[in-house]
């Protein structure tokens, strides 16, 4: 969580809220991590591949699921990184987008850790 | 109560299903605005929706336009999701026909009770579309008997006979008289003879089916159009329906009363493409010969004795036969 990342006063995932969110359902917790663990690697992949051949249009729609699919996790950090590359895709600025998506894909690389360890927690 | 969940994002689309099921709603989830909007349009679909502004197909505000393009449909209640901001994104959504919006990620308790909102105006609607249909019944219907009125009764009359033409079909128009009504009103009271009509009336409506049509043509005469009818059974038909009325008595507040009904039919095939006005005087002078029968009968309008004379003759002819 010690990411030398701009919005530090945000956790990389706040777990309370989102359980605050859906009534402290477990259930409900797993079932939205397994949706995000199989559809997130799937949806970066693309956005990277949209970033790279700098396909704005696709870049934009796809920052935008992505920082919808984070922000519902509580994964603050990261979505706000999604919206910024989805910012700068609307605007058509290309240049700044390469360094916006390694932003994201490292606040991925913090997250993916974590939910790992809430799982691996939560099932002992 | 149904809601419909348009979002293409798996996660927030099962976020959201989860929270509305908690809330009671029953859930409809889809995942582009195209599946939306063919679930808004099902006869008896949702009629509250929270849709994702951008989706793949049709977006949520595309969503909303088409939705606000029926007409004569039940109100849906559409609240646009969004994690856009700006003001004229806002107008934008608004302007698009959705009533509410609301900015991701959004707290339950505040989407619960914006839907409670939405639920007044449906409850706010429903209330006035009662009150219009309400206003509408009464309109088009007989107060006492509930039957279509005379007004009613015609237009559907006129469109039956459009439809018949156009099908190559038969319409049968019966005109049928209470016999010696007047006796029951004179010697038993108006209240005896309202109850006569409204159980005569009864009687009327179970004898024929359901895409046929019964009206109060005036005081004590009905006007029965049975649509697509063979002309062979018609006369056998229109003699089943008055003969439900005089087959057994009808329970007043002063006693049983048997009563018969006299019957004018006119099968429409026979008398080709001529105004509603001239039927109906046609089968009013049937009518008369059934009266002038000794009542208790029916008979059936000539129509091979009119067709042999030339149309410029006939209401000269009519009014002779009068």
């Amino acid at each position: 969580m010690n990411k030398n990342e701009e919005d530090l006063s945000q956790p990389v995932w706040n777990v309370a809220e989102l359980l605050e969110r859906i009534d402290n359902d477990q259930v409900l917790l797993r079932e939205l991590l397994n949706i995000f663990k199989e559809d997130f690697p799937q949806s970066f992949r693309s956005l990277q591949a949209a970033v790279t051949a700098e396909d704005l249009k696709s870049s934009s729609r796809l920052s935008h699921t992505l920082k919808g699919m984070l922000s519902s996790l509580g994964a603050t950090r990261a979505a706000s990184a999604a919206a910024k590359l989805e910012a700068l895709s609307s605007a058509g600025e290309t240049a700044p987008m390469g360094r916006a998506l390694s932003a994201l894909e490292s606040e991925a690389d913090s997250l993916l850790p974590e939910l790992d360890a809430y799982m691996a927690e939560v099932r002992r | 109560m149904k809601i419909l969940i348009a979002d293409d994002e798996a996660l927030s689309r099962r976020l959201l299903e989860k929270t509305l099921d908690r809330a009671g709603y029953e859930v409809i989830a889809v995942e582009d605005g195209k599946h939306a909007l063919e679930q808004l349009c099902k006869p008896n679909g949702p009629r509250l929706a929270l849709l994702d502004w951008i989706m793949p197909e049709l977006d949520g505000p595309g969503v909303c336009r088409a939705v606000r393009t029926r007409s004569e449909q039940p109100y849906v209640y559409m609240v646009l999701l969004t994690s856009k901001g700006s003001k004229e994104e806002t107008v934008l959504g608004l302007e698009s026909g959705a009533d509410d919006y609301l900015t991701k990620p959004f707290n339950a308790e505040e989407l619960r009770a914006r839907l409670r909102v939405g639920e007044r105006i449906l409850l706010l609607e429903d209330r006035l579309v009662e009150a219009r249909e309400n206003m509408r019944f009464r309109a088009t219907h007989d107060q006492l008997t509930s039957l279509l009125n005379r007004g009613a009764v015609m237009d559907l009359l006129v469109r039956e006979l459009h439809r018949s033409h156009r099908e190559q079909k038969s319409t049968a128009i019966l005109l049928g008289d209470v016999d010696h009504f007047k006796r029951v009103n004179d010697t038993l009271g108006h209240v005896v003879g309202d109850e006569v009509l409204v159980e005569i009336a009864g009687r009327l409506v179970k004898a024929v089916r359901s895409y046929d049509f019964v009206g109060r043509y005036g005081g004590e005469e009905f006007l029965v159009v049975l649509s697509t009818c063979n002309p062979a059974y018609a006369p056998g038909r229109a003699e089943e329906i008055r003969k439900s009325v005089s087959n057994r008595p009808i329970q007043t507040a002063k006693g049983p009363l048997t009563l018969t009904m006299s019957f004018g039919v006119l099968l429409s095939s026979e008398w080709g493409r001529r105004p509603v006005e001239e039927l109906l005087h046609e089968v009013d002078v049937a009518l008369y010969e059934a009266k002038a029968a000794g009542r208790d009968c029916l008979r059936m309008a000539q129509a091979a004795a009119k067709l042999e004379m030339s149309p410029a003759l006939l209401p000269e002819a009519v009014r002779r036969r009068h």
